[in-house]
């Protein structure tokens, strides 16, 4: 089967991760399947490990035990190939006002990630500004990054991650600066859209107002576990 | 023909130091050229002490830590500034212990002089050749691989996590930036190599505020600070590192009162 075109986009066995100089692990026995082109909602408190998780997922954190899958590919051995099909939105980004990079260079960026060289041809420009339009964000396109909104600095950083057009979208808390209505369109247009295409979404959330989205597994996590999965299709299983 | 070499010299070595003291800045690199310039001091002390050739053992030195720095801060997980302080500690210990053990009186030799104080006699040709050598090389892989530079220099972790081989990159600007103090302290001695790399990126932030801008700038302005500098040392018959200082210092000054006058009129004219 060609990589990338897996059941699951997501495969973790007996997985652990711990921070350096930790004793207990972050992340403790996680064992989860994520099926290809589904919408994981990923709830839990605070410090439960979400994040981890995420970043388990791409390999940024190093799991010390278990096996991780991730659209066909090993991590962390062969992480490199697995993130340039993923997109990552990570929480709380913010920059200062004195960034020095444009809302359509970052957006870019996204596309220049995944290109031997990173530099852009037409179309790849074209792509962009349509990454901006799509988030509402093109009389925006020339400002320094830094002097937008979090709400309008979110909404760029998501056009990062589509502009990519991943086969796996990883948000983390993707909604805490982005006013109700840019959410619900977000999640009526925009997700439907990606999932469609083929995309696996995993998007975190303490957010209860979130559950109620229209996700086809939302994975409890609490302290390190996985500690429920409710799966709306029965070939999603834990 | 000395002043016209000079001259030549500076614009290469200033503007190159100006472009890499940028993007090390941003980096939060600032330190590493602390050991660079302390490891050319330990080869230089070291040389002395074996009778080996100064330049050369010196220019090694300070290319090895370059290439040493970026693995060894991630063998112990500390900062690569960190690091970077950890060997230039390192490197000032064995300096004093070769000097000490050198034969004669070690600093008052003019190839230690050189690299401590710099010197314009070390513009020669080959020297010249070396530097345009580095900067072809360095332009070049700014506008190739500009995308990925760009997306490191935004944020490297979002970078990572897309799949760009930051590690790979991050050490290439190690070696580069290593390279450079190497070459441009030759030219500003060991002491003051520093006011190349970072005084043309400070006066840069003050006028720019795009990154690809800010590099230009700081190319433009190291090139100036080195050969207003070098015509000053070649004039008055001063310490070259010294008067590309002080010619550093000027330029960023002069950026600060253009840039409050320019906000200052761009306010007005708002009211």
């Amino acid at each position: 089967m060609e990589k990338g075109l897996e059941q699951n986009a997501v495969e973790l066995d007996s997985v652990s991760t711990y921070y350096y100089g930790e004793k207990r692990p972050a992340l403790r026995d996680v064992t989860l399947r994520i099926p290809a082109g589904s919408l994981a909602l990923i709830v839990g408190p605070n410090g439960a490990g979400k994040t981890t998780l995420l970043e388990t997922i791409l390999g940024l954190l190093r799991p010390r035990s278990g096996r991780i899958k991730v659209l066909g590919y090993s991590i962390p051995a062969e992480a490199s190939k697995a993130r340039a099909l993923s997109s990552y939105l990570p929480q709380d980004f913010m920059k200062p006002p004195i960034e020095p990079f444009t809302a359509r260079e970052v957006v870019a960026m996204g596309l220049a990630s995944s290109s031997f060289s990173g530099r852009l041809l037409e179309s790849g420009w074209k792509k962009v500004d349509r990454a901006l339009e799509l988030l509402g964000m093109m009389d925006h396109a020339d400002k320094p990054f830094g002097k937008l909104s979090g709400g309008q600095q979110q909404k760029v950083l998501l056009a990062r991650a589509i502009v990519r057009e991943p086969k796996l979208l990883l948000l983390d808390e993707p909604f805490s600066a982005i006013d109700l209505e840019t959410r619900s369109y977000i999640v009526g247009e925009i997700f439907p859209g990606l999932l469609r295409g083929g995309c696996t979404i995993l998007l975190v959330s303490h957010d209860l107002d979130c559950s109620s989205m229209d996700a086809d597994l939302v994975i409890r996590v609490v302290d390190g576990r996985v500690g429920q999965v409710i799966m709306r299709d029965a070939h999603a299983a834990h | 023909m000395l002043l016209i070499s000079s001259i030549i010299g500076g614009v290469l070595a200033g503007g190159l130091c100006g472009a890499v003291g940028a993007i090390c800045s941003r980096l939060k690199l600032t330190t590493m050229a602390f050991s660079m310039a302390h490891a050319a001091l330990a080869g230089s002390a070291l040389a002395l002490a074996l009778g080996a050739d100064i330049i050369s053992l010196a220019m090694l030195l300070a290319i090895a830590t370059a290439m040493i720095l970026g693995p060894l801060a991630d063998h112990l997980r500390i900062p690569i500034d960190l690091a970077s302080m950890t060997l230039f500690s390192l490197y000032n210990a064995l300096a004093f212990i070769f000097i000490i053990s050198a034969p004669g009186p070690a600093l008052m030799t003019e190839s230690v002089g050189q690299l401590l104080w710099g010197s314009i006699l070390a513009i020669r040709p080959m020297y010249i050749a070396y530097l345009l050598l580095a900067s072809m090389i360095v332009l070049a892989l700014l506008i190739i691989f500009w995308g990925k530079i760009s997306s490191i220099l935004f944020d490297i972790r979002l970078a990572e996590a897309e799949g760009v081989n930051v590690k790979a990159y991050k050490y290439a600007m190690l070696v580069i930036a290593g390279t450079t103090v190497t070459l441009a302290l030759r030219m500003t001695g060991g002491f003051l190599v520093f006011s190349l790399l970072y005084v043309p990126a400070a006066a840069s932030l003050q006028l720019q505020a795009r990154m690809k801008n800010i590099i230009a700038a700081s190319w433009i302005f190291g090139s100036a600070s080195a050969s207003m500098g070098l015509l000053m040392s070649f004039l008055y018959d001063l310490p070259a590192g010294s008067c590309i200082t002080i010619a550093a210092l000027i330029i960023l000054l002069a950026a600060s009162a253009y840039s409050r006058l320019r906000a200052s009129l761009a306010a007005g004219r708002r009211a």
